[in-house]
């Protein structure tokens, strides 16, 4: 007969769960050191492609990385000819986003919850909420300029980008709550404000929050498009193209990289919001 | 008591009704423990949901103490669903006290009960994980506990085991029967396991495919714990596959 195999030691089952968390965490970290490698290797990349096609164009209007980034320093120390700084550019443009989305979210997010609970209402109304959603937000510019002076303007424009795409994707997130969630609170005897209190907006909630983080790129879109056209002396679409008619395209580059990083910060910050409040989402996927 | 009074059901599908139940009528007393058996696609399923007044019937009723079952009216029904559908923003104590929350228990309550049924469920110390965190086994046990702690009298279980392993199907027919013993009530489980039927029933019901008319209505009244190799078990189980095929 053949010898059986000593029993396994117990272990517990709480330590079990540690071991493993542990081992996710090690394994979370070799990923994250990867991703780092991954991406320093890109960024030198780029920056390699651009100096060089830089160099092979030799023309005064696509100046290499090196140039950009003497002007950067200058334009951070410096300021430009009206002595205005770029982190102070950046940060009036930031404020305007900001100002804007807020108020786009403020507005669509409890608009989408509401529609999302009661498409018959959506349907309904399809006629004027279709058109107006695809009317593209450059296109409110001479409305915007008419009717609003000074941070009215951006903020409206802003909000006119940023609105619709998130009370769009607010309110799928609202409406494909999973029936059997709803079906576990009907059995239980919640009202119809249990369930979308309780149910359904925790359940949309990540939904609506990646849908925050989405919009943060029209946004910005928009704050660019919108100062460009304004007669303002700050910001950073205002120094892309007051710069641009100088043809100080070292100037302008600096503009464009500002928005970019920016953007990624944003994005980032977003992100670690997203990680920390949904992590029963975030570790599924591990 | 629960009764069925010639319940019919069928739903709409695009070429005409489609019957899914046909002139089903039992009644169940209190504190049975009733196996739904029949093929999957039966129509087991929409029993259930009539049942605890998630569809209507088509035609017949059903009674639930006399009255027609009635969302609004918090009659404590318990529904396991086939998959456990614990919500993942919820720790596992929270998902198990969702129903006594919608009563407006108080919260120190809520989780003293809790506890309670997590501890008869073998969950003790996971009170505050979150589902992503456990096994599915351990969700289909905060499944049964949530169902459980409103009291419910009647229990309905839709092929809750269906999607787990062998072994911990088991351990959770068990467990499920052991909680059982402890704490009486009505159950309707519905499953298309005919030994898993004979394992925790006390009652019978085979189910024609569809539309679900009743087949065979029969009692189990072997001891409980059931051992399934018994020749008891091992008889009755060959008589009922007999009248399956």
């Amino acid at each position: 007969m053949a010898k059986m195999r000593e029993a396994e030691p117990v272990v517990e089952i709480g330590e079990m769960t540690a071991a493993v968390s542990r081992e996710r965490v090690q394994k979370l970290s070799r990923d994250r050191r990867r991703v780092i490698g991954f991406n320093s290797l890109s960024l030198l990349l780029f920056v390699l492609l651009w100096e060089g096609s830089s160099r092979l164009l030799h023309s005064v209007f696509f100046p290499g990385p090196l140039v950009v980034s003497r002007t950067f320093v200058v334009l951070l120390v410096e300021g430009d000819i009206q002595g205005y700084t770029l982190p102070y550019h950046a940060y009036v443009s930031l404020y305007r986003v900001l100002l804007g989305f807020g108020a786009a979210c403020l507005t669509a997010i409890p608009l989408g919850i509401i529609l999302g609970l009661w498409r018959p209402v959506y349907f309904g109304t399809r006629v004027v909420s279709e058109p107006l959603r695809f009317i593209p937000p450059l296109a409110w510019i001479p409305m915007a300029i008419l009717f609003f002076s000074g941070l009215g303007r951006y903020v409206f424009l802003i909000w006119v980008g940023v609105f619709f795409p998130l009370f769009i994707l607010t309110m799928n997130g609202v409406s494909t709550a999973s029936p059997t969630f709803v079906d576990v609170a009907r059995v239980l005897g919640a009202s119809r404000s249990f369930i979308a209190l309780r149910i359904i907006i925790p359940n949309a909630l990540p939904q609506i929050v990646g849908a925050m983080r989405a919009v943060m790129s029209p946004a910005w879109m928009c704050i660019v498009a919108a100062e460009m056209v304004a007669a303002e002396l700050v910001g950073l679409g205002q120094l892309i193209n007051n710069y641009a008619t100088l043809l100080r395209m070292d100037i302008v580059i600096v503009g464009m990289i500002s928005i970019g990083i920016l953007g990624l910060l944003l994005n980032e910050a977003f992100m670690a919001v997203e990680r920390t409040l949904f992590r029963y989402r975030q570790e599924v996927k591990v | 008591m629960l009764e069925y009074r010639n319940v019919h059901k069928s739903f709409d599908a695009g070429a005409g009704p489609l019957p899914v139940i046909k002139d089903f009528t039992m009644t169940i007393r209190e504190g049975e423990f009733i196996v739904l058996l029949g093929p999957s696609g039966c129509g087991k399923s929409t029993l259930l949901r009539i049942t605890a007044g998630l569809e209507p019937t088509s035609m017949g009723e059903v009674l639930i103490g006399g009255r027609p079952p009635d969302l609004r009216r918090r009659h404590r029904l318990g529904f396991v669903f086939q998959e456990p559908a614990l919500m993942p923003w919820r720790d596992l104590v929270s998902n198990v006290t969702l129903g006594l929350e919608i009563r407006g228990v108080p919260k120190a309550e809520r989780e003293r009960q809790a506890g309670e049924l997590l501890g008869l469920l073998g969950l003790k110390g996971f009170e505050r994980y979150y589902p992503h965190q456990v096994s599915g086994g351990m969700k289909h046990r905060v499944a049964i506990a949530r169902a459980y702690i409103v009291d419910p009298i009647i229990l309905l279980m839709d092929e809750p085991f269906v999607a787990l392993d062998a072994q911990t199907r088991e351990s959770l027919q068990r467990d499920l029967q052991d909680l059982w013993q402890r704490r009486k009530k009505t159950v309707i489980f519905v499953t298309h396991n005919l030994e898993e039927a004979i394992l925790i029933g006390t009652r019978i019901v085979v189910l024609s495919s569809r539309p679900a008319t009743v087949l065979l209505d029969c009692k189990v009244e072997l001891p409980m714990p059931r051992d399934p190799v018994s020749r008891e078990f091992v008889a009755l189980r060959q008589e009922l596959r007999g009248l399956l095929v």
